[in-house]
């Protein structure tokens, strides 16, 4: 009967017709699960699809985050038995194990974890905003502004604001910079890329500048910032990074329908109903604020927002933007870097910014030499 | 199906000072083919996306139901009228139905992700655009006319009394141009409005219900092809002189004996 009516004289007999719509077998589409459900007065029933390969994706970098994180926890100039890292978590066993766990690894190991994280989903968000893959907020310059705004209030050039502070107003300098510079050309191409690299040069060359004229101490003071290490986090930037990323996740969370919908061409998208420009707004502002506070904490570890992506992307299915899988895998790459440095050449700690480069670099010249075809997200 | 029409008054397109299309006044044939036509830089793909605003007008307005349509959210926009861009880029490794079910995206929410009306309306797209059989293959694996399907099947998913598509031939060959337009006469058959940008005059007169001629921003024809094409017009469009006969086949025009004109003197 009126099952096989045009959906069009359906939807406007919704009312009427619902026990059709209900009888009528749903099966997701191939490589999802559909949850459906309904509540008391709702016309039709609520419904959301999880992609599997999507799901799998995260199962599989949260079991191998927290085997790395346990391992971060053992490793070190005094190793730990791992039967005696679990009980020193919450308290128990030796007082120098529980000290060694607790005071001294645990909170370098959740800075790991939330600037990772953060360096992660903003490489994830400004990947899919400009439709490049080497448009991350370390290549476009984002993270080069954090640091100079960040050492200069180290410094003290008569600036007395926190660095996690000044790292947001610096990202956000050098965002508006980049934006600005390559304004015609949209954020698409590699016009965009290259007014990054050149605003981040300049970053660049100004923190070496500041540091050049001030004494060995403050210079020593805000070394970390320019390498990136997780050695000498700022407390209180680490924790207003926790804060920032709460908040960052969620909204790079409910952006996932529209960042779907980005990846299309402009004209496609805005045809399927996307408020491009507002849309655009917000993924940004999220990326610069997760930049920022990333940096406030950790420095310019920015290769991480360029690994962690590209490993949720190969794990995660081609339907989606892999938002989570990227916090993850973010995570568990700062997590290893951090691991290696401080166990490759122990005693000395080789800074977390460092590894990352060494490996990073390689990577990144590899997705340019790669067949063009494959070199566009 | 609603009817919705689609009409623009006093339409000014401008690239920065140039206006492109200029004060241009028509209205569109509800549950037609209309081919926009004339030569390159005329303004053709600038008023399809004035049409679906992709670019805004300096002056006047483009008017769905009498409704400017500056003034509709971008869901409910998208919920009646589609637009296939040219070169429309999809992410990589999207299989069709992938591709169709983004389609449905302005009928969806956050809470409402799979309907049984999405399904039923992606399977009917897939069906209508002769693509079931291939529904789960990655697109970079098809052929151009069978990707150029996929793309107007997505429209369709969207179910938009009108749909909106920029030279949706122009990089195919002659099978494969007909393929696609074979599929849009089905779909205004259907019942929706097609509006499409054309270079090729020819295929505009065999397939268009109507024909909207541009020249230099300015509309200078409209029509049903077989009232408004004249030598003079071809003439005054592209710069050619042509016979113009009745195909045999199908009663409708051809242009034979094309040469470049010889200038008035």
């Amino acid at each position: 009967m009126l099952c096989n009516a045009p959906a069009e004289s359906k939807l406007r007999q919704r009312t009427a017709d619902t026990q059709c719509i209900d009888a009528t077998t749903i099966t997701a589409p191939a490589g999802h699960w559909r949850l459906a459900w309904r509540t008391p007065g709702s016309a039709e029933p609520y419904s959301l699809l999880v992609d599997r390969q999507a799901l799998a994706a995260v199962l599989l970098l949260l079991v191998a985050l927290i085997a790395a994180s346990l391992a971060y926890l053992a490793l070190g100039s005094s190793p730990l038995p791992l039967p005696a890292v679990l009980p020193a978590l919450v308290g128990r066993g030796d007082m120098m194990v529980v000290f060694l766990v607790q005071e001294l690894r645990l909170p370098r190991l959740a800075a790991a974890w939330l600037t990772g994280a953060a360096f992660g989903v903003a490489g994830c968000l400004m990947q899919t905003l400009a439709r490049n893959r080497l448009a991350t907020p370390g290549i476009i310059g984002i993270d080069n502004g954090a640091t100079a705004f960040a050492v200069a209030s180290v410094v003290g050039l008569g600036v007395s604001l926190a660095p996690p502070a000044m790292a947001l107003v610096g990202a956000a300098t050098a965002a508006a910079l980049t934006f600005g510079l390559a304004a015609g050309g949209g954020t698409r191409g590699y016009r965009f890329i290259v007014a990054g690299i050149g605003v981040g040069a300049v970053f660049g060359a100004i923190t070496q500048l500041l540091l050049a004229q001030v004494h060995i101490d403050t210079a020593n003071a805000a070394y970390p910032w320019t390498v990136g290490s997780l050695n000498s986090r700022p407390a209180g930037a680490v924790m207003l990074l926790g804060i920032g990323l709460a908040f960052g996740l969620a909204a790079a969370l409910w952006l996932t329908r529209a960042l779907a919908l980005m990846r299309f061409s402009d004209a496609v998208a805005s045809g399927l109903g996307l408020r491009i420009t507002q849309r655009r707004w917000q993924v940004l502002g999220v990326s610069v604020l997760l930049t920022g506070l990333a940096v406030a904490a950790a420095g310019p570890v920015g290769l991480v927002g360029l690994i962690g992506p590209e490993i949720a992307r190969s794990l995660s299915s081609p339907r989606g933007v892999p938002i989570m899988a990227s916090a993850l895998s973010g995570a568990l790459v700062m997590v290893l870097a951090d691991l290696a440095g401080r166990m490759l050449l122990s005693p000395i700690e080789i800074p977390v910014g460092i590894v990352t480069a060494v490996v990073g670099g390689p990577w990144l010249l590899w997705i340019l030499l790669r067949p063009a075809s494959r070199n566009l997200a | 199906m609603t009817r919705y029409e689609l009409a623009t008054r006093d339409l000014t397109l401008r690239y920065g000072r140039t206006a492109v299309i200029d004060r241009l006044e028509f209205s569109l044939p509800v549950g037609r083919v209309t081919a926009i036509v004339g030569p390159n830089g005329c303004g053709k793909s600038t008023l399809l996306a004035g049409l679906s605003r992709l670019h805004v007008p300096s002056q006047g307005a483009v008017l769905l139901d009498g409704k400017d349509i500056q003034q509709l959210p971008a869901r409910e926009l998208a919920r009646r009228l589609a637009l296939l861009p040219q070169e429309a880029t999809a992410p990589e490794g999207l299989t069709v139905a992938e591709l169709v079910r983004f389609g449905r995206q302005p009928h969806q929410g956050w809470l409402r992700q799979w309907s049984a009306e999405d399904q039923h309306v992606v399977r009917e797209a897939l069906a209508a655009a002769d693509l079931t059989g291939l529904a789960e293959r990655p697109l970079d694996t098809l052929s151009g006319g069978q990707r150029q399907r996929a793309w107007v099947a997505m429209t369709i998913a969207q179910q938009t009394p009108l749909l909106l598509l920029d030279e949706p031939t122009s990089a195919l060959d002659l099978g494969h141009q007909i393929e696609v337009f074979e599929l849009v006469r089905r779909l205004a058959a259907d019942g929706r409005t097609v509006v499409m940008v054309l270079h090729d005059l020819a295929s505009a007169c065999r397939y268009a219900d109507h024909l909207l001629a541009l020249h230099n921003g300015q509309l200078v024809a409209a029509g049903p092809p077989g009232e408004v094409v004249t030598t003079d017009l071809v003439r005054h469009l592209y710069g050619i002189d042509c016979t113009l006969i009745t195909d045999p086949a199908t009663g409708g025009l051809l242009l034979s004996n094309v040469r470049r004109a010889v200038p008035d003197t």
